[in-house]
């Protein structure tokens, strides 16, 4: 290749005549510190090259060619050659990256120091080595105010919060509706901008309301032909966190377990795991340990019994002995080419990710083209296409119930089964009709799930855009642009005989889904561009988008099996399918504009407004305008600024965004019928809970933000600070009536909230010498909601939350407490209060992340930690944990004397001996003339955990979010110019990655990082090596 | 410049998708019908009142008892219901409505005898109510104010006498009907049992003069022509299950069942007591008792409602405790699901007699009941049944003995219908004095309003409460039907 491509270079070079000399030199900063890296560039051609670790390049060129050294945060450079060989340069530093260019919303570039609003930027670089099987994992602590809860489990999309509400997603300055995570793969990805605020983002419309991630994939770069080659491949040989399940008690109920066959009723103690001790000697059996019946029991000929086996803890490995190593492993190859008219780069990408649980994998395979031509001076175009494939064949479901294998490996299986003896699923003589397990009524054999349970998912996307701008006259120009995005999704449910979900024992099914996308947005207009005088510039567009979407879905199911284990509707055992389709259309009318000035370099307006017309809203009020204005002043231009004040800028934004879109059927205007079930055949139908009110507008968000930014001592210490308010009224809520009223909420404009939040990003490079470089940077985000009003006359919502308050305030199902904060009891057991009560706060009081990079010589060093401190989270988990019989916590005395039949178990509190209390509606004490005495009646432990879960003592299972997460850490080692003169390539480097390596958090038992628990994968660490080249 | 034409040109193509996409378009839902016929909405109504097992009832009423931990049904220290039936009242509205739409007057009669049905349901469980002011949301009433209990059962009684006069007037044919396949005058016969119900649920109000409790009776014995009766199993209001997808008996393949529930002890007793085979046709024998004669009475056992947990979990850990028969949760089609029944009816003629409401035989009906629900279980009645002095109607407690036959009668039908009749009656007696028995030793009169009223509805819900109980809303404050 490489030869090829000299050769070329070298054909090239001969035509041009003019004889080629060898240019040296170093590049270095004002401080005499060499520059690596910079982009050394023949101007008029397509060669260029970077120079090394130590500032030196070296490059050939002729007399009459002039090179071009850019380098972010630097000034570029045009020197002529002329007689020259070496040119030694000194590049001067952009005051504050001061022309550093952002991505904007509609994909406008714009000059950083221009904005009024919050704009902060990823580059591609970051998401290049220590792969995720999605990019916006990859975010987590890069963003300040931009949340990201990553999950544990596997293909499931991360929570993401800007700013507490959950932002649009644009790929190319197309906004991405369907919010695929997964579809754009990382290696695609220049530069990724996120859009703050609703002023950020207002430009497209009701669906920017949120904020933005702006994603601009890699366009073909003017320069060289190159071919870049990334692998990445992770292993997920541990975990950070597991659950701690007590190996001492094994299955069965008040100390006793005998397996009878597998119905779970009797002595197979209704599926606790409250059993008998496990390993206890006795000397009277033939292996001298406890002995009883068991599901791998031999049933002995003569009597026709189940012979007893010992019951031993012969499961305690469970969790590792079932989980394997997850491996991501990541590939992409990309060619790119440009020149001065044209530019273009093809890329191809799979991701293949296996599970940690058997026989589940995710495929995600892109192939992406994209160019620009510029064959006229007028007229420049660009396009992207992107064909992307997700497929598998099976991967976990996830939430609590039986069809989470965690429930059936974790939760609710006693160590005394050994989950390698279940790897033979199926009952002798039953195959296809009837797996094996200790447990068949309530639980599935987690390798029966895993081999038989198959979920299949196969996703093609196709997206891409197309851009067009023609000069019409110097200051004025015709731009258009179109973006598409399509897909069509297939999904299989195998569902075997005897598999058991909630209360059900399947008699084998199979449904299948299918459900197509098609969405495209047309923008059009006119683009004005001026300099009206000596530094005064405005520019400006006016436009017209039209937004359509259309989607169906279909899902066919069937009622029960014939043949087992034939996936076919063919097969299916019922009298009729089970199937629904659906189909929605939706558009969007708009026209919008926006005129941005700038003074002097010093001061900056923009002003917009957009017109929306939906069909999401009843006709009498689905259009309406909403306008914003923002502004920033660099103050370092205007006053006489000290020396160590390198920049200063402060910025200020207000802006309205109005939405006509009710949740996200588009039909959600209209009231009518839904289907019912249908008896025998006679069909029914229902009228649905929810009245719509007859005058709905749509609701509207108020945001204004101010902003400081500055920068010290030549560039090295930066701070950005944001506050932001935003003010959402007329929201559409769905507000709770009286059920007697005949239906349960009626949707109209109404309360309002208030959402501030404050983002403070720090950046810093304490340390620069010539061969060590260490840059660090901090983002810090606080976000909260209040309750501003409440429709109606109603004193609190249905969530208990009164004006003036957090939104965000949980109210729990409690027991009775006294004033001192006892429980109250009665007869042994804690008294439930019939009134719910508040008990703390969901969001986070902080949100942060530390990046830090060393870099001495070739080698790198980089780490991301990341977090949050406040807040709560409700683990399922742990509840079921303590109910179940789980919990290493149980295992006490209190335990064994249950088990022996005795209740001793007296929980921590008092009980009521006279008096009485009296509650208002509200559940507020009117009267209390309780007297107490501590607690004092003992109750059977294993009924009392059973009852209560424990939760009085944790808090109702709500526990501490907080936690520190050593996110990423990449060791990097690029390859000297010496070696690669040896090597075919023009750029190598090496990384040793890990991610998720090390956590530290104050909930037992699971990762608070998903910010939920509803029964989570444990999480694991992912450490491999990351292999980039180029050439 | 042809060439910029071209590629505006491309973009006008583009727009071209849009063309088709006109927002006055959009306006209509091709998901969902704004109109329907009224039939429709029958079978779903049906569907809800006459789909009525329960497994917190058995509890309650101590047909079953649970060990997977402290169960507040059978503990009895319940607190709140809920107001879900004010949605079936609103199925009934629209109903009505739309039968009047269409100019069609059956479903609107039919539409009085469920509104009856399902505003019983909600006073009896809670007391005071909306009725008056209730499902008119849509006339921007979402406050309702709440109706005394005895206004409620006033209205009741005149529109189910009402629908029962307009049916037998009527002749346009019922479409939907899943329960009684549109045969006109089964629904009748249904609409005047159930009206025996309410009056005889009225029994504490006898003197009553605005209710008129016994005259009401007698007019609708004393009239069997105009007011037809049930007359065997085949009257019954009952509701067939299928082996089809969400036709399936409730409890169908339902893991609780088979291993967490188990016969209450009293009832299992009883049952022996009154040599009753029907037992073999509920339960199954106990574990302990497996290889014994499944006709034999000491094959089975219970655990005790109000007894400890933990002696349950023992009990039934050791194979003292029968479970349910296997049919409540293998078979999906099981016994229909029974709104009222024809030995209901029986019975409730037989306590009238017995209370001098009217002048027929007691015991004729009350063995009609007796034998029609032994039919139902498919069992038959040893021939000497009713020579025993528990159960001999001519021995004295003739009201206990009724509502005793009752009890065995609705074991897994007839929605809380018996707990309802205990609450009334004090018969048959529910046991409270195991080793836990939570709420103090007493059965619950009645649930508390449900939460979201509070919020929603607070100053109605707070007057409704004040004028009613001094204790505040409370399970165990006495409503005005108990006075």
């Amino acid at each position: 290749m490489t030869k090829k491509i000299t050769l070329l270079l070298f054909l090239l070079a001969t035509t041009i005549g003019f004889s080629q000399n060898q240019i040296t030199g170093e590049i270095t900063d004002n401080d005499g510190i060499p520059l690596g890296g910079v982009n050394v560039l023949l101007l008029h051609s397509s060669e260029g090259i970077i120079s090394d670790f130590d500032g030196k390049y070296s490059i050939e060129a002729t007399s009459r060619d002039t090179l071009e050294f850019s380098f972010m945060g630097f000034r570029t450079q045009r020197i002529a050659v002329k007689d020259q060989t070496i040119i030694d340069v000194v590049l001067a530093e952009d005051a504050s990256q001061l022309n550093e260019v952002v991505v904007t919303a509609l994909g406008i570039k714009k000059e950083k120091k221009a904005l009024g609003y919050a704009v902060q930027e990823v580059g591609g670089q970051k998401l290049e080595k220590a792969k995720e099987p999605n990019f916006v994992n990859s975010l987590t602590g890069r963003v300040a105010g931009l949340n990201i809860k990553n999950s544990t489990d596997l293909f499931q999309d991360p929570q993401i919060s800007l700013r507490g509400s959950s932002p649009l997603l644009v790929i190319d300055g197309i906004p991405d509706r369907t919010t695929d995570l997964w579809k754009v793969n990382s290696d695609d990805i220049e530069s990724i901008s996120v859009l703050k605020g609703a002023t950020a983002s207002a430009l497209y419309g009701s669906v920017g309301r949120n904020g933005a991630i702006m994603i601009t994939t890699k366009k073909g770069k003017k320069g060289k032909f190159t071919v870049t080659v990334n692998n990445s491949t992770m292993f997920q040989p541990s975990f950070i966190k597991v659950p701690d399940v007590q190996t001492t008690y094994g299955n069965g109920n008040q100390g006793v377990y005998a397996y009878v066959n597998g119905s779970g009723s009797g002595t197979e103690g209704g599926g606790w795991i409250w059993g008998p001790r496990l390993d206890q000697l006795d000397p009277s059996t033939p292996s001298g340990y406890f002995e009883t019946p068991q599901y791998n029991s031999e049933v002995d000929p003569d009597t026709g019994k189940l012979i007893p086996l010992p019951y031993i803890s012969r499961g305690a490995n469970n969790i590792e002995n079932f989980f394997r190593t997850g491996i991501i492993q990541t590939n992409n190859v990309s060619v790119d080419w440009g020149s001065e008219k044209a530019s273009f780069r093809t890329s191809i990408s799979n991701v293949y990710q296996k599970g940690i649980v058997p026989n589940t994998d995710l495929n995600n395979t892109s192939f992406s083209l994209g160019g620009s031509l510029n064959p006229s001076e007028n007229l420049f175009i660009n396009s992207s296409l992107t064909y992307n494939k997700q497929y598998t064949d099976n991967f976990p479901e996830v939430g609590y119930g039986p069809t989470n294998y965690l429930y059936n490996l974790v939760l609710w299986t006693g160590v005394d089964v050994d989950i390698r003896d279940l790897r033979n699923y199926w009952r002798e003589g039953e195959v296809g009709y009837q797996q094996r397990h200790f447990n068949i009524s309530y639980y599935n054999n987690p390798y029966f799930q895993a081999y038989e349970y198959q979920r299949g998912y196969n996703k093609d996307n196709v997206f891409g855009n197309l851009n067009l701008e023609y000069k019409l006259t110097p200051h004025l120009s015709l731009k258009g642009r179109a973006g598409t995005n399509v897909y069509s999704l297939n999904r299989t449910y195998k569902e075997p005989k005897s598999y058991i979900g909630y209360g059900d024992r399947s008699r084998g099914d199979f449904t299948v889904v299918d459900a197509t996308y098609f969405d495209i947005t047309t923008d059009f207009g006119l683009k004005y561009e001026n300099q009206i005088a000596d530094k005064i510039g405005v520019s400006g567009e006016l436009a017209y988008v039209n937004y359509y979407r259309k989607s169906t879905s279909h899902s066919t199911a069937t009622d029960g099996l014939n043949i087992p284990g034939f996936y076919n509707l063919d097969n299916n055992a019922g009298v009729t399918f089970i199937a629904i389709n659906r189909e929605e259309k939706e558009t969007i009318h708009s026209f919008y504009g926006f005129v941005d000035f700038d003074f002097y370099d010093t001061f900056y307006l923009s002003l917009s407004g957009r017109n929306d017309k939906v069909s999401t809203l009843p006709e009498a009020n689905n259009s309406f305008f909403y306008p914003s204005i923002s502004g920033s002043l660099v103050f370092t231009e205007l006053l006489n600024t000290p020396d160590w004040l390198t920049f200063g800028k402060i910025r200020g934004s207000w802006s309205q965004v109005s939405e006509g879109k009710i949740g996200n059927n588009p039909y959600n205007h209209i009231q009518a019928y839904e289907k019912g079930t249908s008896w025998n055949g006679t069909p029914s139908t229902y009228f649905g809970n929810e009245l719509l009110s007859s005058d709905l507008k749509p609701e509207t968000s108020d945001t204004w933000e101010v902003g400081l930014n500055a920068r010290f001592l030549n560039s090295r210490l930066g701070i950005d600070v944001a506050y932001y308010q935003t003010k959402d009224y007329n929201n559409l809520i769905y507000s709770s009536i009286s059920q007697s009223s005949g239906y349960n909420s009626i949707l109209l404009n109404g309360d309002e909230y208030k959402r501030k939040g404050i983002e403070v990003v720090l950046d810093a490079n304490p340390i620069r010498t010539k061969d060590f470089r260490w840059d660090t940077q901090i983002n810090l985000s606080q976000y909260r909601k209040y309750q501003e009003e409440i429709y109606g006359d109603r004193e609190q919502t249905d969530g208990f939350i009164r004006v003036g308050d957090r939104t965000d305030k949980i109210y729990a199902g409690v027991y009775q407490t006294n004033e001192d904060g006892q429980v109250i009891f009665e007869n042994g057991y804690p008294v439930s209060d019939p009134y719910s009560r508040f008990i703390g706060y969901d969001e986070p009081d902080l949100t942060y992340g530390i990046s830090n990079t060393l870099s001495y010589k070739n080698v790198s060093l980089s780490f991301l930690f990341d977090g949050r401190l406040g807040g709560l989270m409700y683990s399922t988990t742990n509840q079921k944990m303590w109910w179940g019989g789980t919990s290493p916590g149980t295992v006490n005395q209190y335990r064994d004397d249950a088990n022996k039949g005795e209740s001793t178990f007296v929980g921590n509190g008092v009980k009521v001996v006279g008096g009485s209390v009296t509650y208002d509606v509200s559940g507020n004490i009117l009267n209390d003339t309780r007297t107490y005495a501590p607690n004092d009646v003992p109750v059977n432990y294993i009924n009392f955990m059973q009852t209560t879960s424990n939760g009085y003592n944790k808090n109702y299972h709500y526990y501490k979010e907080d936690f520190i997460k050593l996110r990423e850490l990449t060791l990097s080692y690029n390859f000297t110019e010496k070696l690669l003169s040896k090597l075919p390539f023009d750029n190598l480097s090496l990384s040793f990655i890990g991610r998720n390596l090390w956590l530290s958090s104050k909930i037992p038992n699971v990762d608070p990082d998903p910010g939920r628990d509803n029964l989570q994968a444990p999480a694991t660490r992912s450490i491999g090596i990351n292999l980039n080249a180029k050439f | 410049m042809k060439r910029i034409i071209s590629i505006i040109a491309l973009f006008i193509l583009s727009f071209y998708f849009n063309a088709c996409s006109k927002i006055e378009d959009l306006q209509e839902d091709p998901n969902r019908a704004t109109s329907v016929s009224p039939e429709l909405l029958l079978t779903n109504i049906e569907t809800k009142a006459f789909n009525n097992v329960s497994l917190s009832s058995a509890l309650a009423s101590r047909y079953l008892s649970y060990t997977n931990g402290v169960n507040s049904n059978q503990y009895y220290n319940w607190q709140r219901s809920g107001f879900g039936k004010y949605d079936d009242l609103k199925q009934v509205k629209k109903m009505m409505e739309e039968s009047e739409n269409a100019g069609i007057e059956v479903y609107q009669i039919l539409g009085r005898f469920f509104n009856s049905y399902f505003i019983v349901d909600l006073t009896r469980t809670f007391g005071d109510v909306p009725y008056t002011e209730a499902v008119l949301a849509t006339e921007a009433i979402y406050q309702p104010v709440y109706d005394s209990q005895k206004s409620i059962y006033l209205r009741v009684l005149d529109d189910l006498k009402s629908a029962s006069d307009d049916l037998a007037e009527n002749d346009e044919p019922i479409v939907g009907d899943v329960v009684f396949k549109g045969n006109k005058l089964q629904w009748r016969k249904l609409i005047n049992a159930y009206y025996l119900r309410v009056l005889m649920s009225l029994s504490n109000k006898t003197g009553d003069s605005d209710l008129n409790i016994k005259s009401r009776f007698q007019e609708i014995i004393n009239n069997p022509s105009q007011y037809p009766l049930m007359t065997s199993n085949s009257d019954n209001g009952a509701l067939n299950y299928f082996n089809i997808q969400d036709n399936r008996y409730p409890y169908f393949n339902d893991n609780d069942l088979q291993t967490a529930y188990y016969m209450e002890q009293n009832f299992v007793d009883k049952l022996k007591d009154f040599e009753d085979p029907r037992l073999f046709s509920f339960a199954e024998p106990k574990p302990k008792a497996a290889n014994a004669d499944a006709n034999d009475f000491e094959s089975y056992g219970g655990l005790k409602g109000s007894e400890d947990l933990n002696i349950n979990t023992s009990k039934a850990v050791a194979g003292e405790a029968s479970r349910i028969a296997e049919r409540y949760f293998f078979d999906p089609v099981n016994e229909p699901s029974i709104l009222m029944s024809y030995w209901e009816q029986e019975f409730i003629i037989a306590e009238a007699a017995v209370r001098s409401w009217i002048s027929v035989d007691a015991e004729t009906h009350y063995r009609n009941g007796v034998v029609a629900s032994f039919d139902f279980f498919n069992t038959k009645i040893p021939d000497d049944y009713f020579d025993n002095n528990l159960i001999d109607l001519n021995t004295g407690n003739e009201i206990q003995k009724i509502l005793e036959q009752k009890y065995i009668s609705m074991f897994m039908n007839t929605g809380w219908q018996i707990f309802f009749e205990q609450r009334r009656t004090g018969f048959p007696e529910f046991n409270t004095d195991g080793a836990v028995i939570l709420n103090n030793g007493r059965i619950p009169k009645r649930w508390m309003y449900p939460m979201d009223e509070a919020t929603n509805n607070g100053k109605n819900l707070e007057e409704a409460i004040n004028r009613q109980f001094s204790e505040g809303d409370d399970i165990n404050a006495q409503m005005w039907l108990l006075n």
